[in-house]
């Protein structure tokens, strides 16, 4: 904690950035905070955020660099967060030259929570490394399932769905201005559960860009596992594409370029 | 009453330029296919959203059959590129979820390949027939 403190205490004074984006305890709850030079006594008060405590700080992130564009801001970061900046910048919505990272390794329970094959990201202020967890479990066992099992699995959870968009709201890689997910010509409007490609729909879309932080989960009223669902769409675009979601050195996600060859057949009937 | 001979719903998505055209060359040359496809004409079988195809499934399709070009030979050169890997991608997905990913099937239908057009609506109804009704109709009532 106390490097942690130190690395921004001294980025805060020297001015390189505008403000640090961590967390902060008030009133008892650990809660998203803007550190900034003018107050720099705030700074011995900063603390990494517990795991079951995590907010959605890229999101936040980019509502900043929206308000102030040419301002530099440090950003506490785990693993997850790290990938979901990546992601930013490869689809434009942040400049990697404006953001300052302030890396937070997660614990080994943590990541045996989260079935994280990366808890740590590339710069590391507090925290020590841990082993990665590199297989799902959840995955495995309904991919074990198959057919009329897991269909009546998921739909029993997708039924629970009570369309309150907090999977979407929390989401930091969530930044369209439009949502399919509100398009009465994609999407049925006025209509508890909604329909049940709902879930798919989304799913979809993360694929490749969800950076597994699990926020949607744990948002989720219903408890729907969406997480398992997400990871199972990621796995996919590294088999077909061999795409790993949040590293820089892959390249562009498969969906956002089409590509000067196709090799891939299409499937026997 | 004998129980009448389940008549599944096929949407057909079919890019303008190869699989509609081939489409109507086995039109054109008299072919027999089963009625039960309705077919929505795109320009290019890469415009075909996992949106479209999930809202079908959602609508009470009971099969999808996407068209499109050869690759190599798409009219706005790689257009279909993006269509396989949308559509491998959602019929992994379908098949994760517990859904037939079977319901969901790409075929590159050149505007000469009649008879093949033919031949793949004619197999593909019998798969669907064979399925039975898709489970996502049945769902709500069960649930």
């Amino acid at each position: 904690m106390d490097r942690l403190r130190e690395k921004v205490r001294n980025l805060l004074k020297d001015g390189k950035v505008a403000g640090y984006l961590g967390y902060i305890v008030k009133e008892g709850h650990p809660l998203p905070h803007l550190f900034t030079p003018e107050r720099p006594e705030e700074v011995d008060q900063a603390i990494v955020a517990p795991g079951d405590a995590r907010y959605p700080l890229d999101k936040v992130l980019q509502e900043l660099a929206k308000g102030y564009p040419d301002a530099t801001f440090a950003i506490q970061v785990r693993g997850c967060d790290e990938r979901g900046l990546n992601e930013l910048y490869k689809w434009g919505q942040l400049d990697p030259e404006k953001v300052v990272l302030v890396g937070v390794a997660c614990p080994q329970d943590q990541a045996d929570y989260c079935e994280c094959a990366g808890p740590w990201p590339s710069v590391i202020d507090s925290g020590d490394k841990c082993a990665p967890v590199l297989k799902s479990l959840r995955v495995e066992r309904i991919d074990a399932l198959a057919g009329e099992a897991a269909f009546q699995e998921w739909m029993a959870a997708f039924s629970k769905c009570i369309k309150c968009y907090g999977c979407r709201n929390v989401c930091p890689m969530c930044f369209c201005k439009e949502c399919a997910l509100e398009h009465p010509d994609l999407m049925s409007t006025g209509k508890i559960p909604p329909d049940s490609i709902f879930q798919l729909v989304r799913a979809i879309h993360m694929a490749g860009r969800c950076i597994d932080c699990g926020l949607c989960e744990e948002n989720c009223p219903a408890d729907i596992p969406l997480r398992v669902l997400y990871k199972k769409g990621n796995a996919l675009v590294k088999d077909l594409f061999d795409y790993d979601t949040g590293s820089l050195s892959t390249g562009l996600s498969p969906w956002k370029f089409v590509g000067d060859e196709s090799t891939m057949e299409t499937k026997p009937m | 009453m004998a129980e009448k001979e389940f008549q599944p719903k096929i949407i057909g998505f079919f890019c303008n330029w190869c699989t509609y055209a081939g489409a109507d060359l086995a039109g054109v040359s008299r072919l027999q296919y089963p009625p039960n496809i309705r077919v929505i004409r795109v320009m290019c079988s890469g415009t075909v959203s996992p949106h479209h195809v999930l809202r079908a499934f959602q609508k009470g399709a009971d099969g999808v059959l996407v068209g499109g070009c050869h690759i190599g030979d798409c009219h706005y050169i790689k257009g279909n590129f993006m269509t396989i890997k949308r559509m491998t991608f959602l019929q992994d997905l379908l098949k994760f979820t517990g859904f037939e990913a079977g319901r969901l099937h790409l075929e590159w239908i050149s505007a000469a390949e009649g008879p093949k057009f033919a031949q793949v609506v004619r197999e593909f109804t019998e798969k669907i027939k064979k399925l039975g009704p898709s489970r996502l109709k049945i769902a709500p009532k069960a649930a």
